[in-house]
């Protein structure tokens, strides 16, 4: 690594480079080239998206307001959760996450003026709604119906829409690989002189972690998707025992891709949280190597466990104790970084912002989802739930509890430095506790619905249920308008919210540093970093940042 | 690229930007490579499973891929002389031996088609098919698309956009080629050998 830091330090070169500024709409806000822009339509896109899902999931919580359903026949049933559970993990968490705050956050930390391949980076967003559309297109012929991970042989007897689904998913995977292989090059070639891998902020070390895991495991997750299609449109034997294949090859494949996908979706929300939680506690970060270096080991193990998703699936038992074993190993780095969150807010001065709520929720729900994954990955208790709502309350708990809290307080803590305007901090004190009421009232009872065995992805339940399931649905629609209305609260303070400034929460990070919103070129001075970030009781770890905040243009215009 | 720099040597971008792109390339060589693993997973794990594997193993001419392979490898060999004489800055020698690469390519994808015909067996007949097909397919149209990225660099080389000091293009290109004869080591110690 020192040879890369060297090149960079060497002055001239990228570290000084500047893209001319864009004319025109079309080539500032459609194609645009710019990583912040990229980063805010990946937003508003996987928001628009996270309507469409969150429909869907009302949908569900109607349909089960009743035993004997009501709303829709169990066919229509089927495709509304399956396609609620696609949009939710690919159109709306890790877009959300990667393609969106990684984009418009990350280069500014490490002192980059963009990504390293700009262009890809304007292809990976142009594949993403192009697909989401795909996806939705395939109500039109038949949507899939075998749940969000379409095990065969159930996805081979869907309608075509199933394939579509797996163009679409494949699509998305093509441009998360190219995301990935952009922000890795990214972060190893283009931070500023003095940025060392120990001096990164903590959200840069989350996309870090990420990137290879978007770039590795998705591609194992486009393989898979490609032989169910060539299955499913060509007759080829992959998954059909009676010619020498086996459903069970879907399973390895899918999961083996899917199971770090769950860390794609909670290792940036992780960095988030690690921005938040110093900011507002006016305390450098406890722990800052191990929190870095859990995320490492959390990437490392994820690889290694994708079979605990296949206990019940006829997994030989000589296999069930190492997963089981290497399973809970995970809960490991995942306690340090939660004991280090909660020692960086030991005898902190806490300002209870919006975005610090979320992210004191995050901690609180994020937990919980953690520890029923440590029972999850207990080989006996998995045998008890699997297939239960008991599933469906740890997984919401990790992905909404966890990775969808890390967006929110995310959303509030970098509004400003997309709009030059705070959102309204009254108004996301409401919305948070709506949304943590909502959200626990919604999740909660399934734990025990769970337990006492009722089967998830079925639209008529033993009447026994039904008083739970109706708490669940109305706890929901709370969640739905804390939703709408952080949703209202974004769009109202675009134009009406307070002014920011450069610096609204005194945080330390290089984004910071510079005007709201942020300017095309990003910095006039490629900053030199001298020291870590966090450290609230020294001054600024940065050289060279005095001229930012004055006006002017760039020190040398644009040429050709 | 439309980029636009600081006064500094002009030089020094070309360096870090070529260090970028070759990077980025690898990576990008990493995730195809996991494409195929994938598949070559699924391969044996379905053979090793041993239902549906046709009795006796399937009949697979190893005389024609492993002439079909010398091929393949020969063009690597071209590829490399491709460069190297770039590098040496003998503009005529370089074409010659890229055009050669082109012509070995297409060699050896011919020889694939033939293989097909010759095997009579088909892509939705049972797991070996499947695998068969899939995984010699993939690599086939890697070869298809080899053939036209090195016709493109060969056009633009012809048109200048090289210099004998400035070339991550044809580096990227030559890259690529060896990537695809390297996958194909392993798809044919598999499939032939094992």
């Amino acid at each position: 690594m020192a040879a890369i830091t060297a090149s960079v330090n060497a002055g001239g070169g990228l570290a000084d480079h500047i893209h001319p500024e864009p004319q025109g709409f079309f080539r500032k806000y459609v194609f645009s080239i710019d990583h912040k822009i990229i980063g805010i339509q990946y937003m508003i896109t996987a928001f628009l998206f996270m309507i469409l899902g969150g429909m869907l999931a009302e949908l569900i919580r109607v349909q089960l307001m009743k035993a004997s359903g009501g709303i829709m026949t169990p066919d229509t049933y089927n495709e509304v959760y399956s396609v609620h559970g696609s949009t939710m993990v690919w159109l709306v968490i890790i877009p959300l996450l990667t393609g969106g705050f990684g984009n418009l956050i990350f280069p500014v930390q490490i002192g980059a003026r963009d990504v390293a391949f700009p262009w890809l980076n304007m292809l990976s967003f142009w594949l993403f709604p192009p697909a989401g559309l795909m996806l939705y297109a395939s109500f039109l012929m038949g949507a899939p119906t075998a749940g969000w991970t379409e095990y065969p042989p159930m996805s081979l007897q869907g309608a075509a829409g199933t394939s579509m689904w797996a163009a679409a998913i494949f699509l998305i995977g093509v441009s998360s690989t190219m995301t990935g292989i952009n922000f890795l090059v990214t972060i190893l070639k283009m931070r500023a002189p003095g940025m060392t891998f120990t001096r990164m902020p903590l959200f840069v070390w989350g996309q870090f972690v990420t990137a290879p895991l978007l770039m590795i495991a998705t591609t194992a997750l486009g393989a898979a998707l490609a032989a169910l299609f060539v299955q499913r449109q060509f007759g080829v034997a992959f998954f059909d025992p009676t010619r020498g294949g086996s459903p069970l090859l879907w399973q390895h494949m899918f999961w083996f891709y899917s199971h770090p996908a769950v860390y794609i979706m909670i290792l940036p929300a992780f960095g988030i949280i690690s921005e938040v939680l110093p900011t507002f506690s006016r305390k450098p970060i406890f722990g800052y190597k191990m929190i870095a270096f859990s995320s490492c080991a959390i990437a490392i193990l994820g690889f290694m466990v994708w079979a605990h998703h296949m206990f019940t699936s006829g997994l030989a038992p000589a296999l069930q104790l190492p997963f089981m074993v290497l399973t809970m190993l995970i809960a490991i780095p995942t306690g340090i970084k939660i004991f280090s969150w909660v020692a960086t807010l030991w005898g902190g001065v806490i300002r209870m912002t919006t975005s610090m709520m979320f992210a004191l929720g995050f901690l609180a729900t994020f937990t919980l989802g953690g520890i029923t994954g440590v029972f999850l990955a207990a080989v006996p208790f998995d045998l008890h739930v699997h297939g239960t709502y008991f599933i469906v309350a740890h997984l919401h708990y990790v992905l909404v509890g966890g990775s969808l809290m890390g967006v929110l307080a995310g959303l509030f803590y970098w509004y400003p430095k997309m709009t030059g305007r705070l959102m309204n901090e009254k108004l996301g004190h409401w919305a948070f506790w709506l949304f943590f009421i909502g959200f626990n009232g919604t999740f909660l009872p399934m734990h025990w619905l769970g337990i006492w065995g009722q089967p998830r992805r079925v639209a008529v339940y033993d009447p026994q249920f039904q008083g739970w399931n109706q708490v669940a649905s109305w706890f929901s629609f709370v969640m739905t308008a804390a939703l709408v209305l952080v949703l209202f609260n974004a769009l109202w303070s675009i134009r009406r919210g307070k002014k920011s400034g450069p610096n609204p929460w005194n945080a330390r990070t290089l984004e910071w540093q510079i005007p709201s919103p942020m300017p095309y070129y990003n910095f006039k001075h490629v900053p030199s970093v001298f020291a870590a970030p966090y450290d609230f009781a020294e001054p600024l770890p940065y050289k060279g940042l005095e001229e930012e905040l004055k006006g002017g243009p760039p020190p040398v215009p644009a040429a050709h | 690229m439309a980029v636009a720099t600081l006064a500094h040597e002009p030089d020094q971008l070309y360096v870090e930007t070529r260090e970028l792109r070759i990077q980025g390339f690898l990576l990008f060589m990493v995730s195809d490579l996991v494409l195929f693993s994938s598949f070559i997973f699924a391969y044996l794990y379905m053979r090793n499973s041993g239902q549906g594997w046709p009795a006796g193993g399937p009949k697979l001419d190893i005389a024609l891929a492993a002439l079909n392979s010398i091929v393949l490898f020969g063009s690597g060999a071209t590829m490399h002389f491709a460069l190297e004489n770039w590098k040496h800055r003998n503009f005529s020698k370089f074409a010659n031996w890229i055009v050669m690469t082109i012509i070995l390519g297409a060699g050896f994808l011919s020889g694939q088609v033939m293989e097909y015909i010759h095997i009579g067996a088909r892509w939705s007949d049972g797991i070996f098919g499947a695998s068969f097909y899939t995984l010699t397919g993939m690599h086939g149209l890697h070869v298809f698309a080899g053939i036209i990225y090195l016709t493109v660099l060969l056009l633009q080389a012809l048109q200048g956009k090289y210099t004998f000091t400035k070339y991550t293009g044809l580096t990227l290109g030559t890259l690529y080629w060896h990537f695809v004869d390297v996958i194909w080591v392993v798809l044919f110690s598999i499939f032939y050998l094992l």
